[in-house]
């Protein structure tokens, strides 16, 4: 379990305590919906905005710089994980992810997360790249607010969906290769299910190009069974870390644990059932290492 | 490798020029690192009609970083609106 367990999860992973989901158990509903509403109507800009007078265009050179290239990765970080009063929407302050296997997203939106329940456009590929495609699940207060912005809702599906529904989203957009991720927004609120892609998602633009901790690898960690790999390559072109390459003289994959997110989405493509997630403490080289 | 500069000139597309990026997309689909970052532009908030709905729009070359200097964007841009270099 890592920090945000420990500190949000009641013993429990963060994303399995029910009562993150609850908008005001947290603080007052308003409170969150103001909070929500500010920071999607300025989404796109989240970038654009200035953190002591610096944006994060050309981040990664700004971060070479002796000395201010430190105290910003201290700053943002600060900025991505804050708790504190008057968190800064248009920055999104506290907003902050982890990679998810399918079965534990399953396990969310079959009682956890809050009614209602939207499917909208991600906002990462309209900004990144222009495109419209509705892999987002959000829920409770945060649907009550997209539902306002008709950039992110789909024209064909602007109703709640229910339970069934949204987990028959999750998993065809799993099986396609996306990773499942659930969100803070604002930490500990609990209101988005994922379906990412690199290098659109921008929280995993943080976390591997310039090392900041917008998203954490999963609670899981994959688990080649060597003997059973028939060498067929297909779990190669699904990940999306680049963490499996193909050996041809073992006529074998081989994975570079170390690029593991833990999403298991590779699993999907074997057929010979070498392939499972295990949970990352049973991986002595990488627990605690999200 | 040293830094790179790009530039788009928003007096071709932008909020005030004659292109709407949302209707273009074309450098935000070539460029293989992802380096753009479409958004409502800053300081226009007051003009929208609909602040849910905003119309001004614009492109901001964000993870100048990652540039890999193929050139893909100068070359698809119909407008010759960007500039890459170093
Ligand atoms: S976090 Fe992932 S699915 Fe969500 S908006 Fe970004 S890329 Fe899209
Ligand atoms: S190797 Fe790891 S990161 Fe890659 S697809 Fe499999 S579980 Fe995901
Ligand atoms: S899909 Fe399975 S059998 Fe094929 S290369 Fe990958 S691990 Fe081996
Ligand atoms: S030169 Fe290539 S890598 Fe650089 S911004 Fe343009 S398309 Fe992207
Ligand atoms: S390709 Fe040129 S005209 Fe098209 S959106 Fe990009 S900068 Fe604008």
């Amino acid at each position: 379990m890592c920090q945000w367990c420990l500190k949000h999860g009641a013993g429990k992973k963060w994303y399995m305590n029910a009562k993150n989901y609850q908008a005001d158990q947290i603080s007052s509903e308003e409170d969150m919906v103001n909070y929500l509403e500010e920071q999607w109507m300025n989404f796109e800009t989240v970038f654009i905005r200035k953190i002591m007078g610096f944006s994060s265009k050309n981040l990664g050179y700004k971060m070479q710089m002796p000395l201010i290239g430190k105290v910003l990765r201290w700053k943002a970080e600060n900025m991505i994980h804050s708790e504190k009063d008057g968190r800064n929407p248009q920055r999104a302050d506290g907003h902050f992810g982890q990679v998810i296997p399918l079965e534990d997203g399953k396990a969310i939106l079959s009682e956890l997360a809050a009614e209602p329940i939207l499917c909208n456009y991600c906002m990462c590929r309209w900004m990144q790249r222009g495109e419209k495609e509705a892999v987002c699940l959000n829920f409770g207060a945060l649907s009550g607010v997209l539902e306002k912005m008709p950039r992110f809702m789909p024209k064909e599906r602007t109703n709640p969906i229910d339970r069934e529904e949204a987990i028959e989203i999750l998993e065809q957009n799993n099986k396609k290769g996306y990773i499942g991720s659930v969100w803070f927004q604002p930490v500990p609120y609990i209101n988005a299910i994922c379906s990412c892609e690199s290098p659109e998602c921008g929280g995993l633009t943080l976390r591997n190009n310039f090392d900041l901790k917008a998203v954490y690898k999963a609670e899981y960690i994959i688990d080649l069974d060597q003997d059973k790999c028939q060498g067929c390559k297909q779990c190669v072109a699904m990940c999306q870390f680049s963490a499996i390459r193909y050996i041809p003289s073992m006529d074998r994959v081989i994975i570079d644990y170390d690029k593991c997110f833990g999403c298991g989405v590779c699993r999907h493509a074997c057929n010979n059932d070498a392939l499972k997630l295990i949970p990352r403490e049973e991986y002595p080289g990488f627990d605690g290492e999200y | 490798m040293g830094k790179t500069t790009i530039n788009i000139d928003y007096s071709i597309c932008g909020e005030s020029g004659k292109i709407d990026p949302r209707e273009c997309t074309k450098c935000l689909k070539v460029c293989d690192p992802a380096v753009f970052i479409m958004h409502e532009t800053i300081g226009m908030e007051d003009k929208q009609e609909d602040p849910y709905d905003p119309q001004d729009w614009r492109i901001t070359p964000i993870w100048g970083s990652l540039c890999n200097r193929c050139f893909k964007c100068v070359d698809a841009c119909p407008e010759h609106a960007i500039n890459v270099k170093w």
